[in-house]
C-alpha cells in the first residue's frame, strides 16, 4: 500500500511537464491580459492585436527597424510609383486622394479560399454600418467609397485628407484592426445579425454583440471558423487559460532557411496575476512573455534572477507618464470654471514650469519604472517628428521657488506651506491634489514627488481610484467642474509614425479652426462634457499647426510641424511629461526574431520568424 | 412543514427581486461604463465614437430602464450576452466558470470535511494533551495565514524551487496523451490550490467540532452510557458524535454557496477560472450581463440553502419541529 501511494505521489509530481520549448520545437507566451474577442472590428488594443497578429496580417506592417512593408498588399502606395494620388481646386483645396491596391497573388485564408477584393468590400461594408459598434471611425468616415477593379486590385477614395492611408491599425480605414476579414465565414452571420436587430432596435447592440461579434468566428467555440489570413491557424482557446496555433505552411511570407526550423506551434497562456506568471517563467513553463506582461518590473533584476538562459530586454513602449493639469481656471472659462484650479493658478504656465523643476524626474524614473527615460516631449524618441532641441527642464529647486515667489506664493505662516492672498481676499494654501490609479508605481511615485514638491511649499494630496473609475467619462471629462481640481497622472500613447493622430496629440489640440463650434475638443457643460482635451489647454497655434500637420503627405514637412508644435508644447507644458515608459520582453535566449518596438506595434509582428537556434532558425532581428 | 417550506418559497421571491434591483443599481451608478476602456489604448477613439457608442448599448437610457428590460429577459432564461465576451452570460458562467470551481471548493471542502471531522473528534477526547495542542496549533496557522501569501510561498517551494508542481492554471495546454494522462495532468494542478483553499475550511470546521464534541462529551447521557460500561469508541462514535455533527451539518449547508461562488484570491494565485474570478473581473470591466448572472445565482443558492439547512436540521434533530 505504501509503495502504491509513493508511486502514485511520484507520478503526480514529474509527469511530464509538457512545456517544452525547443524539444518540440513550440513556443509558450505567458501574458497577464486575454483579448476579449477575435473579431477585427472592435475591442481594446493591445494585448488584441498580439493575439490576433497570429492569425491576420493587414495590408502592410511595420517592422521594428521602423519600415513600412506590404503585407497582404503587392507594394505600399506612394506618390512616385503611382498608386497615391491627392486632388486639389484651383484655389488649392482639397478635393479627393485616391490610393490603389493590388492583393497579392499568393494570399490565402487559413481555410484554403483566396483572398479578394470582396473581402476587402464586406470588411468596409461592416465597418460602415451604423448598427456594428466599432471601435473608431476616425479614419473610416474619410472613405468616400472603394472602386473594386478586380478580384485583386481597388481604389480607396478618401474625402478627406488621411496621410496615414497606409499605416496598419485601422489608419486605411477598412477595420480596426488586420484591415480585411473573411467574407465568406463572417458574411452569413452579418446579415442574419443585421437582420434580427433591425427587427427588434431596442435591442440591436446586444443582438449584434451576441450575434455577430461575439459569433464563433470570434470566440473559438468552433475552431473551424477562425478562418484568418496570418502565419498561423488557430486551433483552441480554453476561455481564460490559453490559445493555442499551428504554423500555417501555405502563408505567403517565409522565415529565412527551412520552415521547419522554425517554431510549429504557439500557446500563449493568460495568467493574470503577475508573481504567478512570473513563478511559471522561473519554474520553465513559460519560454517567453509578452510585452505588457511584466511592465514595470525592473529588467535588471530580472536578468539577474533568471540568468543567462534568458534574455530580458527593456523595449520603448512608445507610452509617456504624465502629469496632467487642470486648466479649468483660466478667464477663458469664467467663473464657471473649475475654482480650486484657479486658486492655484494651474492654468499659468510659470505653475508648471516650477512643478517640473521642483520634480528631480531622474531620480524618479530610476525608482519607480526601472530602465524608463526623462522626456520633455509628448512626442516619444525614435518618430520622424521628435524634436531633441527642447528645454530639458532640469531638477532646479531653487529656481523653481523663484517662480513661484513670482506668482506671488508665499510661506507666511510658516507652516511649510506656500500661501498666497486671491483676488477677492481669500487667503489659499498650496495645497495640490492629484489623483492616479493605484498601480504600485504610481502610488510610489506620489510618495516621492510630496517629498519633491514639499522641498518648494507644495503640498501634494495624494489619492487613487481605480482605473475603471479614473478614466470613466464622469470624471475624467469633468475638470471643468472640479471632478479632478489639480493633477491626473496616468501614461498615454506618444504613436510612433502616428502623430498628430497619436492619442497624445488627440487630447492636446482645443479647437477645430474649420468648424463654428468654439473649442470642439474641450469637455464642458456646454457642450455636454464631450471631447478628448480634457485638461482644457487651449493655444490656437498649437491647433493651427495640429491640423496643418494633420493634412500634410509630404513626411519631412510633417516632421517640421510636428516639431514646431512641440515648441510650443515644452514651453507652456500643458502637461508633464515624466518619462517614457519601458516595455519588459523577456525570452529564452536562443528564442530568435521576437523582438519589440513601438512602431512594430507588437512583438507578435512577424510571427513567422520566431524559432530556435537550437533547430536551426537564423536570427535576423 | 409543508406550510413553513412554501411560506420560506413565498418570501424568497420578493427577496430574489429586492437583490436584483440593488445588485443592478450598484452595478449601474458605479462610476463608469463598458464603453470607457474602449477610448485608451485606441489612439483614433473619439468622444463622437463614445457618444455613438453609448447610444448604441443603449446606455444613454436609465439605470431603472435597463434594469426592466434585463428583467424582463431573465425570466424567460435569457441573461444577455457578455459586453466582453460576446458569449452568452449564462453559458459564460455556467459551463466556462462554475464547473471549475466546483472542482475545485468542492474537492476542497470534501477534503476539509474528512479532515475536520475526525481532527475535531480526536482534539476533544484527548483534550489538553499533546495532540490537542499540537492539532490546535496547526488550526491557529491554518485560520490566520493569509490565503494568498500560503498559495505564493507553496508555489514558490512546489514550483519554483522544487519544479514538482505547476504553478498555476486548470490543465497543460495542448497535451497529448491517454484519458489517464489528462486525469492525472489534472490532478497536478488540483494539488496545491485545494491543500490551500482547505486549509481554512479544515481549520474552523475542526474549531467547530472540537467544541461541539466537548459540549457534548460533558452531557448526562454521555455519562450515563459510560456508567452502563458502554465502550469508549460505542460512546463516542455511536452517542456522542451523532448529536456533536449537528452544528457541523449547518455549517456545512452555509458553505454550500460558497463552493458555487468561488473563492477570489485562491482562484487568482493559481490562475484558476472560476466563479469569484469571474464576478471580479466582470465588475471591473462593467460587464453587466456576466456580473448579474453570477451574483443573482449566487443569490439564488444562499437563499435555498438556508432553507436547506433549516430542513436537514428538522430532519437530523426529531426535537425540531416548524409547525
Amino acid at each position: 500500500m505504501r509503495s502504491f501511494l509513493g508511486f502514485a505521489v511520484l507520478l503526480l509530481v514529474f509527469w511530464g511537464a509538457a512545456f517544452a520549448g525547443p524539444r518540440e520545437n513550440n513556443l509558450v507566451i505567458g501574458a497577464t491580459q486575454e483579448p476579449d474577442q477575435l473579431n477585427p472590428w472592435e475591442g481594446a488594443a493591445d494585448t488584441k492585436e498580439n493575439i490576433l497578429a497570429l492569425f491576420f496580417i493587414g495590408l502592410t506592417y511595420f517592422d521594428t527597424r521602423g519600415n513600412l512593408l506590404p503585407g497582404l498588399a503587392t507594394e505600399i502606395p506612394t506618390f512616385e510609383n503611382g498608386r497615391l494620388r491627392v486632388y486639389y481646386d484651383d484655389a488649392g483645396q482639397f478635393l479627393r486622394q485616391e490610393v490603389d491596391w493590388t492583393l497579392r497573388p499568393d494570399a490565402y485564408w487559413s481555410d484554403g479560399k483566396p483572398i479578394t477584393t470582396a473581402d476587402v468590400l464586406f470588411t468596409f461594408e461592416v465597418q460602415s454600418h451604423p448598427l456594428i459598434p466599432v471601435t473608431f471611425r476616425t479614419f473610416s468616415n474619410m472613405v468616400e467609397r472603394i472602386i473594386v477593379k478586380d478580384e485583386k486590385n481597388f481604389t480607396i477614395v478618401y474625402n478627406a485628407p488621411n496621410p496615414f492611408y497606409a499605416n496598419p491599425s485601422g489608419r486605411i480605414g477598412l477595420a480596426r484592426f488586420y484591415d480585411v476579414a473573411p467574407k465568406h465565414i463572417w458574411e452569413p452571420i452579418f446579415r442574419a445579425a443585421i437582420q434580427e436587430a433591425e427587427a427588434q432596435p431596442e435591442k440591436a447592440a446586444e443582438i449584434i454583440t451576441a450575434k455577430f461579434l461575439g459569433a464563433d468566428p470570434a470566440t473559438g467555440r468552433d475552431p473551424a471558423k477562425v478562418v484568418g489570413s496570418g502565419p498561423f491557424k488557430f486551433v483552441e482557446w480554453q476561455k481564460n487559460q490559453f490559445i493555442r496555433a499551428v504554423r500555417r505552411p501555405d502563408f505567403f511570407l517565409k522565415p529565412p532557411g527551412p520552415e521547419e526550423n522554425y517554431v510549429q506551434e504557439v500557446i500563449v497562456r493568460f495568467i493574470t496575476h503577475e508573481p504567478t506568471l512570473l513563478a511559471a517563467l522561473f519554474a520553465g513553463e513559460l519560454d517567453a512573455t509578452d510585452d505588457i506582461a511584466l511592465s514595470g518590473y525592473d529588467p535588471n533584476v530580472l536578468q539577474a534572477r533568471l540568468g543567462p538562459a534568458f534574455r530580458v530586454e527593456a523595449v520603448p513602449s512608445g507610452f509617456i507618464e504624465m502629469l496632467n493639469f487642470n486648466h479649468f481656471g483660466s478667464d477663458l472659462y469664467g467663473p464657471e470654471g473649475c475654482s480650486v484650479a484657479r486658486d492655484l493658478l494651474l492654468h499659468d504656465p510659470r505653475t508648471r514650469q516650477a512643478i517640473i523643476l521642483a520634480l528631480d524626474r531622474e531620480a524618479l524614473a530610476e525608482a519607480v519604472f526601472p530602465g524608463a527615460r526623462v522626456t520633455n516631449s509628448f512626442v516619444v524618441r525614435g518618430d520622424i517628428g521628435y524634436n531633441p532641441d527642447l528645454i530639458q527642464w532640469p531638477y532646479d529647486p531653487e529656481a523653481a521657488k523663484a517662480l513661484l515667489a513670482e506668482l506671488g506664493w508665499a510661506d507666511t505662516d510658516g507652516n511649510g506651506i506656500l500661501d498666497r492672498i486671491t483676488p477677492d481676499g481669500r487667503k489659499v494654501e498650496f495645497r495640490l491634489p492629484h489623483v492616479t490609479t493605484p498601480a504600485p508605481f504610481r502610488m510610489r511615485a506620489q510618495e516621492l514627488m510630496m517629498e519633491y514638491l514639499a522641498e518648494v511649499g507644495i503640498k501634494l494630496e495624494p489619492t487613487n481610484l481605480p482605473a475603471a473609475v479614473l478614466f470613466s467619462t464622469e470624471f475624467i471629462n469633468r475638470g471643468s467642474v472640479c471632478s479632478w481640481p489639480g493633477i491626473i497622472q496616468y501614461a498615454a500613447g506618444g504613436g510612433i509614425g502616428e502623430v498628430p493622430a497619436d492619442e497624445i496629440s488627440g487630447e492636446l489640440w482645443a479647437d477645430d479652426p474649420r468648424t463654428p463650434e468654439p473649442l470642439d475638443n474641450v469637455p464642458r457643460r456646454e457642450n455636454g462634457f464631450a471631447g478628448s482635451n480634457i485638461r482644457g489647454w487651449v493655444n490656437p497655434e498649437y491647433d493651427r499647426l495640429h491640423f496643418a500637420a494633420l493634412m500634410e503627405f509630404d513626411l519631412a514637412r510633417r516632421a517640421e510641424i510636428i516639431k514646431e508644435m512641440q515648441v510650443i508644447f515644452n514651453r507652456e507644458l500643458p502637461f508633464i511629461p515624466l518619462f517614457e515608459r519601458v516595455e519588459i520582453l523577456v525570452a529564452k535566449a536562443t528564442l530568435v526574431n521576437y523582438v519589440s518596438m513601438p512602431i512594430a506595434r507588437t512583438p507578435f509582428w512577424n510571427a513567422w520568424m520566431w524559432g530556435w537556434e537550437e533547430r536551426g532558425a537564423v536570427r535576423v532581428y | 412543514m409543508l406550510a413553513f417550506l412554501i411560506r420560506r418559497l413565498l418570501v424568497a421571491v420578493p427577496t430574489l427581486f429586492l437583490i436584483s434591483v440593488i445588485v443592478y443599481a450598484l452595478l449601474a451608478l458605479k462610476p463608469g461604463d463598458p464603453i470607457d476602456e474602449l477610448r485608451f489604448g485606441n489612439p483614433g477613439f473619439t468622444y463622437a465614437d463614445y457618444e455613438r457608442l453609448v447610444k448604441l448599448y443603449g446606455l444613454d437610457r436609465p439605470w431603472y430602464v435597463r434594469y426592466w428590460y434585463w428583467l424582463a429577459r431573465a425570466v424567460q432564461g435569457d441573461l444577455g450576452p457578455s459586453r466582453r465576451y460576446g458569449l452568452p452570460a449564462g453559458e459564460y458562467v455556467f459551463r466556462y466558470r462554475l464547473p471549475n470551481t466546483l472542482l475545485l471548493s468542492g474537492l476542497a471542502a470534501f477534503l476539509a470535511f474528512l479532515v475536520a471531522v475526525p481532527a475535531g473528534v480526536i482534539c476533544a477526547v484527548y483534550q489538553r494533551r499533546f495532540v490537542d495542542y499540537f492539532l490546535t496549533t496547526l488550526n491557529f496557522l491554518g485560520l490566520s495565514m493569509p490565503v494568498f501569501w500560503l498559495g505564493i510561498m507553496l508555489i514558490y517551494v512546489f514550483s519554483v524551487r522544487l519544479g514538482w508542481l505547476p504553478a498555476g492554471s486548470t490543465h497543460t495546454p495542448g497535451l497529448v496523451g491517454s484519458a489517464w494522462a489528462h486525469f492525472v495532468d489534472r490532478l497536478r494542478y488540483l494539488v496545491l490550490p485545494v491543500f490551500v483553499l482547505s486549509s481554512l475550511q479544515m481549520a474552523t470546521w475542526t474549531r467547530f467540532m472540537r467544541s461541539s464534541m466537548l459540549e457534548v462529551l460533558n452531557l448526562d447521557y454521555v455519562r450515563t452510557a459510560r456508567a452502563k460500561g458502554l465502550t469508549e469508541g460505542t460512546i463516542i462514535f455511536k452517542h456522542a458524535l451523532r448529536n456533536a455533527v449537528l452544528p457541523i451539518i449547518t455549517l456545512a449547508a452555509l458553505t454550500v454557496p460558497s463552493i458555487f461562488s468561488g473563492a477570489v484570491l485562491t482562484e487568482t494565485v493559481f490562475n484558476w477560472p472560476g466563479m469569484g474570478r469571474a464576478i471580479y473581473d466582470a465588475i471591473i470591466a462593467n460587464d453587466y450581463n456576466v456580473a448579474m448572472a453570477a451574483l443573482m445565482f449566487i443569490s439564488v443558492l444562499i437563499l435555498f440553502s438556508n432553507i436547506a439547512a433549516d430542513i436537514f436540521y428538522a430532519v437530523v434533530d426529531p426535537r425540531i419541529r416548524y409547525d
